[in-house]
């Protein structure tokens, strides 16, 4: 058995048949993770000014640049084990860094306040064996985190859930967009406009006071009595519903006050996001958003975004992570004035505009560690087929003794 | 001698809401190539409802230009096979619906990924390439 | 899916008999129960029915690979996210501890098996829908969110 990193479930009831060094078959996991598994068709190579040049050149142009940066800034980290992330948490430190990832733009807000408890919480297992009410938010489960379902949450037969999704479950979307999940919700699916979320939920909230919501009256005090009625329920909170309270995130709070027999669980997209924010949190506090200076100061102006919006970063070491791809198109031009190096085990759009590329091993298929599956449960994955590359943790220490 | 005289009637401009989301098989083609031609048929899409299209004299298929403040892309519409509500258009999380995203998050750190206002029209011009996007914004990609 | 409706408008619509059915349209049912073939239907190989025969056999080329219960899986649409692994009850039957629990199949009894991402079905003859006396089980199509499974 192995485990996928395809998305932060991290299956790791995955069969592989190896023969020659290759995957030949993969046995369990979706076809999101199966993908994954097989890797990309280019690997990346060791470049200087996206010239060929041997890994060791590579990592000395690096080293050259930080030292030569006033402000040097690192992200990304989330496609990597948490014992790399550790290292690089030590490299940002060396180098009195700024250092961020993904999760500043997507679900960092919320894991943020699940670690410092503002929300209860629970496992993916508890979720197997207790839940009756499950609720989709804004979350695409069906593919973002295809196995949800069947592992954990509507499917499975669990210790109190015998009877399975027939009679003991009961799924419910709530969504902008009739997503896949929302389908598999069929007769509990609630529709609300874009940016509708807060009023959703004040709705709600009323309807569970037991006044009469002033929006959709009649579904709303349907959802309302469900919910009471539950006696495990969990709210699995998908992005969607992350970017349309972002401004005003303690309705969110208020909410989960009204429902006592109710969980948050963050959805999350890379394998190990959440890692990252749980690593940065015992070492720093924070979870991300950092600079280093003897001790960390965490402030907006070090997220990705505002680095590059407020200039504060004048070069980045991008790990696991393609920002050419994933941030808006305006504060590219930004990225790209200022020099990129970018490890990665696969060629990206990062990489083609990177000053110095560094090759790395597939985390979680060519190199072993641990991940931090999106309940919080600390996962091993396996070194399944051998490499040449170095790991982004080796890359790591050797930038920490580079510059 | 041959005249289009389409080439000089500008096509009619819609605004629209673009929210985007994820797709298992555009995450299974960003894990095999990211610069492949897979990748590209699935991010440079945008569906709409049946009506909205039919309003707007839009077929499947059709290649539309999507713009606003910040990009002007062409990307292939496709007929939502849901029956989604009026003014709403779905695009997939990629570059291409990056590019139509501000910079600007109020100091928030987030972008509005998922809520994008852009004008619609038909257009004759090819699908937006990933070469294309990336020069776009970046003067000169290394 | 193709429908018999759909069979029966590209038939001759003689009721010749030729076939061994009493009518076309018996002819159409036989077909998509896969009893009989499109080339029995001898008419339908005279010039002027090209066009319908090759329609015929397009519409039922699905139909031709279905299992022995009539279950068709769609590679293509199947994104592996084994919902129906979990909510087969045959499935469930033979492997409580594993495929029932959401976890991986324990054992090679259960219908549905996920590999290189997309479902495979096998064991079929454990189907509800098999043989004698059978169950008219939507179990699995029913959790499938791209209607990558169907029956014919």
């Amino acid at each position: 058995m192995v485990t996928c990193t395809g998305c932060a479930l991290l299956c790791d009831d995955i069969e592989v048949i190896v023969e020659n060094n290759r995957i030949k078959e993969i046995k369990n996991a979706c076809r999101r993770g199966a993908a994954r598994m097989k890797g990309c068709s280019n690997r990346l190579v060791p470049c200087v000014d996206q010239k060929p040049t041997d890994i060791e050149s590579s990592i000395q142009k690096a080293a050259q640049i930080i030292r030569n940066s006033k402000a040097p800034m690192l992200f990304g980290l989330d496609n990597s084990t948490c014992e790399a992330q550790v290292k690089g948490i030590h490299f940002a430190k060396k180098i009195n860094g700024i250092l961020d990832d993904t999760s500043s733009f997507c679900q960092g807000i919320l894991i943020e306040r699940v670690l410092a408890q503002k929300f209860r919480t629970c496992s993916l297992d508890d979720i197997r064996n207790k839940a009756d009410v499950l609720v989709y938010w804004g979350s695409d489960a069906q593919d973002s985190q295809p196995r949800h379902l069947s592992r954990f949450s509507y499917f499975p037969r669990g210790e109190l859930r015998q009877r399975g999704y027939e009679e003991d479950r009961m799924a419910i979307a709530i969504d902008v967009r009739e997503s896949n999940t929302a389908k598999i919700c069929k007769g509990h699916f609630y529709r609300i406009p874009p940016k509708g979320d807060r009023e959703f939920i004040l709705a709600l909230i009323d309807a569970l006071y037991g006044k009469v919501p002033a929006y959709d009256t009649k579904k709303m005090l349907e959802l309302a009595g469900i919910l009471k009625k539950a006696e495990f329920g969990a709210i699995f909170v998908g992005i969607g519903l992350t970017y349309s309270i972002k401004d005003d995130f303690d309705v969110l709070t208020a909410l989960a006050q009204k429902l006592p027999n109710f969980n948050i669980m963050p959805m999350v997209g890379h394998y190990n996001m959440r890692g990252f924010n749980e690593t940065m949190f015992k070492e720093t506090g924070f979870v991300n958003k950092v600079k280093f200076n003897g001790k960390a100061v965490h402030d907006i102006k070090y997220s990705i975004m505002e680095s590059l919006n407020e200039k504060t970063a004048d070069a980045i070491v991008v790990v696991g992570s393609d920002p050419v791809s994933s941030l808006p198109g305006p504060v590219l031009s930004r990225l790209a004035s200022i020099p990129v190096i970018c490890i990665d085990p696969c060629v990206t759009m990062t990489s083609k505009i990177a000053t110095v590329t560094i090759p790395c091993a597939v985390s979680g298929l060519e190199s072993a560690g641990t991940a931090v599956r999106m309940d919080g449960k600390v996962i091993g994955l396996s070194k399944i087929i051998e490499s040449e590359y170095l790991t982004d943790e080796e890359i790591m220490e050797r930038l920490v003794e580079a510059v | 001698m041959d005249m289009d005289f389409g080439k000089f009637l500008k096509s009619p401009e819609y605004d629209i809401k673009i929210i985007t989301y994820r797709d298992i098989f555009h995450a299974e083609a960003l894990e095999s190539d990211r610069f492949g031609e897979e990748y590209k048929k699935l991010s440079a899409a945008i569906s709409m409802s049946k009506t909205d299209m039919q309003k707007m004299g839009i077929k499947s298929g059709d290649r539309v230009k999507i713009s606003n403040n910040f990009a002007s892309i062409v990307v292939q519409t496709n007929e939502s096979k849901r029956d989604e509500p009026g003014g709403l258009a779905f695009m997939v999380n990629s570059p291409w619906s990056n590019s139509l995203v501000s910079g600007e998050t109020r100091g928030k750190g987030i972008p509005e990924f998922k809520n994008i206002d852009a004008k619609i029209s038909l257009s004759k011009e090819e699908i937006t390439t990933l070469d294309k996007l990336m020069k776009a914004f970046i003067k000169n990609p290394i | 899916m193709v429908t018999v409706m759909e069979l029966y408008q590209l038939l001759p619509r003689t009721n010749c008999k030729k076939c061994g059915e009493s009518t076309c349209m018996a002819f159409a049912v036989a077909m998509l129960g896969r009893k009989k073939n499109v080339a029995e239907c001898t008419p339908l190989l005279e010039a002027n029915f090209k066009k319908q025969k090759e329609k015929l056999e397009s519409l039922l080329l699905p139909v031709a690979g279905a299992e022995e219960t009539g279950m068709i899986v769609h590679p293509e649409l199947c994104t592996g996210c084994g919902n129906c692994v979990v909510a087969c009850p045959v499935d469930v039957a033979n492997d409580p501890h594993g495929a029932g629990m959401g976890c991986a199949p324990t054992n090679d009894k259960v219908i549905f098996k996920v590999v290189d991402g997309k479902v495979l079905a096998s064991n079929i003859k454990e189907c509800r829908r098999f043989g004698k006396n059978k169950v008219l089980c939507y179990a699995c199509i029913d959790p499938c969110p791209t209607g990558a499974i169907e029956f014919v």
